[in-house]
């Protein structure tokens, strides 16, 4: 089978940007509105979270010809949810902190649009290695879609940013960027969330239109000078003719 | 139609994947569960230290089995002829599982309650939970039965395991 030439680094890049799981498809808002009240917190759901759609793409893709198609859903859900109770264990074991932080959305991760969605329409029908890349790009554009939102929350909620050995959540040293009493803590809290995405959502659009904008008002252009390229040409056939 | 063999192979390969899933928990289980057992233990001292004071110790520790949240108590000392009690509490509703050590002193003829400590919270609503109820609570600005407070059910649950462990403790352990 002939492959795109740069088809890899498309792969790996539509994840971060045109089909961002959070921004632009809309998918796993639930944990993206409920942890994002810190960037560490972001940092650690977005590890957990691409450690675990990486692993079920790469079993998903490995088992793509053994796994039939009645059994495709079933099948997918049991590896998606062993990869989240590994993850779930490990974390509890090395970073009890972090399982504390993010609490039941670590089980949340198994009914995670994104993870079940990459297997069906990805892992099932591609080799390990271009699942692997899928899952990277996806993993690391959902990572970082909660930092983004994580970054406004905690700058307009807390006025301040904590530093600290991570995913101990013990601030060493904090960085005060809204003098204190000018924070808004509403951001900290789900509406906060959902405006702080709604705002990110808006931007994406805008943008998005723009860009769109531009091209039409491109091709608009190109067309008329066409038009005028191919008038042009006619007189001066119909010139010579004379 | 499909064919016997199709379906046998198809159970087959379902059940495969189920004993591989069963397996690699199995292992992640035995990898980790010392570990998670150290973390748990660690946090209990914590809370107690948190509760009594950093000279606090356990002198006895068992477990109970008749309560519907009280399972295990801790009786803490941090001078001679002290008696205090902690219990660990466990309960769940429909907004997921808390545990929580629950600490008791004693004060002319009763327990009191002296102090909460989060062992683990897996409440949908854990971060409001604790920043709006049980933080306060331990503040003794917020009192045990003024639950509104954005997590609700959460902190009803909180109510009801304080308020058995406080039974708990005042009956006695038959010492």
């Amino acid at each position: 089978m002939s492959r795109e030439k740069g088809y890899t680094k498309k792969n790996f890049l539509k994840g971060l940007f045109i089909e961002n799981p959070l921004f632009v498809s809309i998918l796993g808002t639930c944990p993206a509105l409920a942890t994002t009240k810190s960037v560490e917190a972001a940092i650690g759901m977005g590890i957990l979270f691409t450690v675990v759609l990486i692993c079920s793409n790469i079993l998903v893709s490995l088992l793509r010809k053994i796994i039939s198609e009645e059994i495709r859903t079933p099948a997918y859900i049991v590896i998606i949810a062993t990869f989240v109770t590994i993850v779930k264990m490990a974390t509890n074991a090395f970073l009890p902190e972090l399982y504390s932080t993010l609490g039941v959305f670590i089980s949340l991760i198994v009914v995670n649009c994104i993870v079940l969605g990459r297997a069906e329409a990805y892992a099932s029908k591609n080799n390990v290695f271009d699942s692997l890349i899928d899952a990277l790009g996806m993993g690391l554009g959902y990572t970082l879609a909660l930092i983004a939102m994580a970054f406004f929350r905690e700058l307009l909620g807390t006025g301040a940013f904590s530093f600290g050995k991570i995913f101990t959540f013990i601030p060493a040293f904090k960085l005060q960027i809204i003098p204190k009493g000018y924070e808004i803590s509403m951001f900290q809290n789900p509406a906060g969330a959902f405006i702080v995405f709604a705002i990110i959502l808006g931007v994406i659009a805008f943008i998005k239109n723009r860009k769109d904008e531009l091209k039409l008002n491109k091709a608009k252009q190109e067309r008329i000078r066409k038009e005028q390229e191919a008038k042009l040409a006619a007189a001066k056939e119909t010139g010579g003719n004379q | 139609m499909p064919s016997k063999k199709h379906y046998i192979i198809t159970s087959i390969t379902l059940g495969a994947i189920a004993m591989a899933s069963a397996v690699l928990i199995g292992v992640t289980n035995l990898a980790t569960r010392n570990q998670i057992k150290k973390n748990e233990q660690n946090k209990i001292n914590a809370g107690i230290s948190e509760i009594f004071g950093k000279s606090a110790t356990i002198s006895k520790e068992f477990a109970i089995k008749e309560y519907k949240y009280s399972n295990y108590v801790y009786q803490v000392k941090q001078e001679e002829n002290d008696n205090n009690y902690a219990l660990r509490t466990t309960g769940s509703n429909m907004y997921g599982k808390v545990s929580l050590i629950v600490g008791f002193k004693y004060q002319e003829t009763e327990y009191v309650f002296s102090g909460l400590y989060v062992v683990s919270n897996e409440q949908t609503y854990a971060s409001t939970l604790v920043e709006n109820y049980i933080d306060p609570l331990n503040k003794k600005t917020r009192d045990l039965d003024d639950v509104s407070c954005g997590a609700t059910y959460g902190a009803k649950l909180v109510r009801d395991m304080v308020n058995e462990a406080k039974e708990v403790v005042n009956k006695g352990f038959g010492e």
